[in-house]
């Protein structure tokens, strides 16, 4: 169930790229295929949950890689994206449609005004300023209560239908799970053309060494804040599929343990890799519910985990697979 | 009104004692601490447990000396072997240090709210104006000018002190200059760890402790050090003073948005002075 | 050397606080030469450098480069004007590729060589290997095809050789010396080893506590008493 397999080992040759794209397929493919193989509906949810968080812990992981950007505030696109919703439908005569499209554009927007502001200091106070800033997001949900109802949170008043589909398939796990894994699979696919593009590899520069970047001519506040909004983006779109498939948010979708945990998620999975922090989500799901299940001390092995895969395994879990890959396959690593 | 004007000191000291912790750390080893709020935590709760044997100053000093021992562990075990890799690998382990520091206070002492009580010979109040204000309170914005002066002698007067400030200025050229970084750090990230303690013990009494206590306030006490300007021990003195005052007049009076208020100071100090109140350009 | 002068710069100065690093220079470099510029530590070469391209701020003094007043530009517009630099520290992109980084640096400028710089520069055999995974000697190169691609007028370049062995540094000295007459480079080049310095300028300047002490050709330099005294002496008395 692990996500577009190998996508990312393709970088230094470039003729290669069939046997990635074959295996990504395939993945994709097993994805479709899971609820029709009779598989439990409890695993579906789950399924369906990993997914949704593996798209937020993709934006979160996609900003580690093309900009260096540890975020510890990415729940506030999440959540703030499911907030809009809520309340857009509570109070505007705006159709389902338009809303659930509007919310992530207004977060896209949004994320890239803010860029302009963080981009105004260095690599650590960005993520101490996206911690701060998303904690007093979900502080002001929860005492706000006459618009965002505090601690119990919103229910999101939808139609019967979007998008001309009943409204049941985005809150049954098993067509659920059909629905956020294509979201999943498609922002994959684009961030993995977009990394082998002239601006992914401008980005990428920058990352690497901001000001030799200028010195070779290129504008360089711009390409970041673009990435900062796309990443921003992607979790609001993780925060639509969350609202679509709960059809109720909290203030706990805004918590900065949210944010760590897409963000430990995305670190476990490997964000040299596009793939990697989408198959860090379905470890990392997976383990917690049979984790949940014998101990209460799945924050501590989380923790344990998290400072283990950084010191030993820099690449996290989809670096190493691409290591064996190419060992495999008779390539030297690169 | 001076009744709000100290609630605002007592918080902002609070703050500056545990925020110059973190100034100390990234000054020496240019990481930010994210376990610094579970070494908030730990002093608390480590003052709480040994208060019960020896009473609250007994706990006070437990709790200093623990913390102080935890710190040189840290500084020999995370922050000396990480020190020449990418920083945000540093940030990730102390994170992960949190979660675990979390996980082992909520293992030991349960996750319900424990509250501390103030020591008998500062339980009373004190007439200012019209009005009753706890002894108590006074007394932690005595020890947070204490810290704020006794640090700043520090600073100024003794060699270490001098090496601090010269290698939160630079570090490299300040290593190059034949100071010995490594035997500074060990007692310098002890420093702060212990001033950590320290601020968790004493804001024992004014708030419930619980597993969740330290992320909370290393929320706010980041916002005191990117506001004062990373590395610099002034700023974040100014910076959580006013972000005291700032915090207890949200509190107070626009309560709906109070937690936005210390956050847009900062995002305003930023635009104006992207380094920082007491920063000047490096 | 008839032609029209390359790069004039006049008045170059710099100061940090109450501290004058670089003290009114002026620079004239003839379009294909390979100036030195030399001094010892402090003496403002690399700050000269920075002046020149733009890094940092406050920057005071004219540059011309082929006649146009580029003093106003920002580096970045400096470098698509054709003022391309390299860095003392190696300074390249670890996590791209040696050819997504010459083409990355090549795509802003007039044309696109990537391919003969990498071939002159001998990088063929790791064009596709991250920049980060090879030797520090052809991390070097990797530096200077960044600066060199695209074939800008001029070329400043700060210890290209550092760290690199005598042999190294000679080997590239001398294919400094081919490229900048195959593609009529100008060339001012900061570097302390005397060997490379002598082997491949035709002019030197010394700079000695931020200003110029003299100019003159390689044996002018090395036989004027007051640069033996105030920088070379060591090496050569």
């Amino acid at each position: 169930m692990s996500t577009p397999a190998a996508m990312a080992i393709s970088a230094p040759t470039q003729k290669k790229t069939a046997a990635p794209l074959i295996v990504a397929a395939v993945v994709a493919a097993i994805g479709f295929a899971l609820p029709s193989l009779g598989v439990p509906m409890t695993t579906l949810s789950l399924l369906a949950q990993a997914s949704i968080v593996g798209v937020l812990a993709t934006a979160v992981g996609f900003l580690v890689r093309q900009s260096g950007f540890v975020s510890f505030g990415h729940a506030a696109f999440y959540g703030g994206s499911a907030y809009l919703i809520a309340l857009l439908a509570a109070h505007s005569k705006l159709s389902a449609e338009i809303i659930l499209i509007a919310a992530p554009i207004i977060v896209l927007v949004a994320g890239f005004a803010l860029a302009f502001i963080m981009l105004r200091t260095s690599g650590v106070a960005y993520s101490m300023l996206s911690l701060a800033a998303a904690q007093a997001c979900f502080e002001l949900m929860m005492k706000w209560r006459s618009i965002a109802n505090g601690e119990d949170g919103l229910a999101i008043k939808l139609p019967r239908e979007v998008f001309g589909l009943p409204l049941s398939i985005f809150q049954r796990p098993d067509s659920m799970f059909m629905v956020s894994w294509a979201v999943l699979v498609v922002i994959v696919v684009c961030l993995w053309f977009l990394s082998r593009s002239h601006f992914g590899t401008l980005t990428l520069a920058i990352k690497n060494n901001e000001e030799r970047v200028r010195f070779l001519g290129y504008e360089t506040l711009l390409p970041r804040a673009i990435i900062i909004a796309l990443s921003a983006f992607i979790a609001a779109i993780g925060g639509v599929l969350f609202a679509l498939y709960n059809g109720f948010v909290t203030p706990m979708a805004l918590h900065w343990s949210l944010s760590g945990e897409a963000l430990v998620i995305a670190i476990i999975g490997g964000t040299r890799a596009a793939w990697g922090p989408a198959l860090g989500a379905f470890i990392f799901i997976f383990l917690r519910d049979i984790a949940g299940n014998n101990t209460t001390h799945w924050q501590g092995i989380v923790g344990i985990t998290l400072i283990v895969v950084t010191v030993l395994l820099p690449n996290g879990i989809s670096g190493a697979l691409v290591t064996l890959w190419n060992r495999a396959r008779g390539v030297s690593n690169v | 009104m001076i009744i709000q004007v100290l609630n605002g000191l007592v918080y902002g000291g609070m703050l500056y004692i545990l925020s110059v912790g973190l100034v100390l750390l990234f000054g020496l080893r240019r990481v930010v601490n994210f376990a610094h709020g579970g070494l908030f935590m730990l002093g608390a709760y480590a003052g709480y447990a040994a208060s019960m044997q020896f009473g609250f100053w007994g706990g006070v000093v437990f709790s200093v000396v623990a913390l102080a021992v935890l710190g040189a562990l840290l500084d020999r075990l995370v922050f000396r072997p990480l020190q020449n890799v990418d920083h945000m690998i540093t940030v990730l382990v102390t994170y992960g240090l949190l979660l675990v520091f979390e996980d082992f206070v909520h293992t030991v002492w349960g996750a319900d709210l424990i509250s501390v009580r103030v020591p008998a010979l500062l339980a009373g109040t004190i007439g200012i104006g019209d009005t009753q204000f706890p002894v108590y309170r006074l007394v932690v914005i005595a020890v947070a000018i204490a810290v704020a002066l006794g640090l700043s002698a520090w600073l100024h007067f003794s060699r270490a002190g001098l090496y601090v400030r010269a290698s939160s200025v630079d570090s490299l050229t300040t290593a190059m200059q034949g100071v010995d970084t490594e035997r500074l750090s060990i007692g310098v990230v002890a420093l702060g760890t212990a001033l950590a303690g320290l601020s968790g013990v004493v804001a024992a009494p004014l708030i419930a402790l619980s597993p969740s206590m330290g992320s909370s306030i290393l929320i706010e006490s980041f916002i005191v050090v990117v506001t004062g300007g990373l590395g610099s021990f002034v700023g974040a003195f100014i910076a959580a003073i006013v972000i005291g005052q700032v915090h207890n007049f949200g509190v107070v009076y626009l309560p709906n948005v109070s937690s936005m208020l210390p956050l847009l100071l900062m995002v305003g100090v930023l635009i104006w002075r992207p380094t920082g109140l007491a920063r000047t350009q490096s | 050397m008839s032609k029209a002068p390359s790069l004039v710069a006049r008045g170059l100065t710099r100061r940090y606080g109450g501290f004058t690093a670089l003290k009114g220079v002026d620079i004239t470099l003839q379009s294909g030469e390979i100036r030195g510029l030399i001094g010892s530590n402090g003496a403002g070469k690399s700050t000269c450098m920075d002046v020149l391209t733009g890094r940092g701020p406050d920057l005071i003094g004219e540059v011309q480069l082929e006649g146009v007043d580029i003093s106003k530009l920002s580096e970045r517009a400096r470098r698509r004007a054709g003022l391309a630099r390299s860095f003392q520290k190696t300074n390249i992109f670890p996590e791209l590729t040696v050819r997504q980084q010459v083409a990355l640096a090549a795509r802003r400028a007039e044309f696109d060589n990537t391919e003969e710089v990498l071939s002159e520069l001998g990088l063929m055999p790791h064009a596709d290997r991250l920049a980060g995974d090879i030797s520090y000697g052809d991390q070097r190169r990797v530096d200077l095809a960044l600066t060199l691609v695209g074939r800008p007028k001029v070329l400043l370049l700060d210890e290209p050789a550092a760290g690199l062995t005598l042999e190294e540094s000679l080997s590239l000295a001398r294919m400094l010396r081919a490229l900048a007459e195959q593609w009529k480079l100008t060339v001012m080049l900061v570097e302390h080893d005397m060997e490379v310095i002598f082997s491949v300028c035709d002019h030197l300047t010394v700079l000695h506590l931020g200003e110029i002490l003299t100019e003159g050709s390689p044996e002018a330099v090395r036989s004027n008493p007051e640069v033996v005294k105030a920088y070379l002496g060591s090496t050569f008395a």
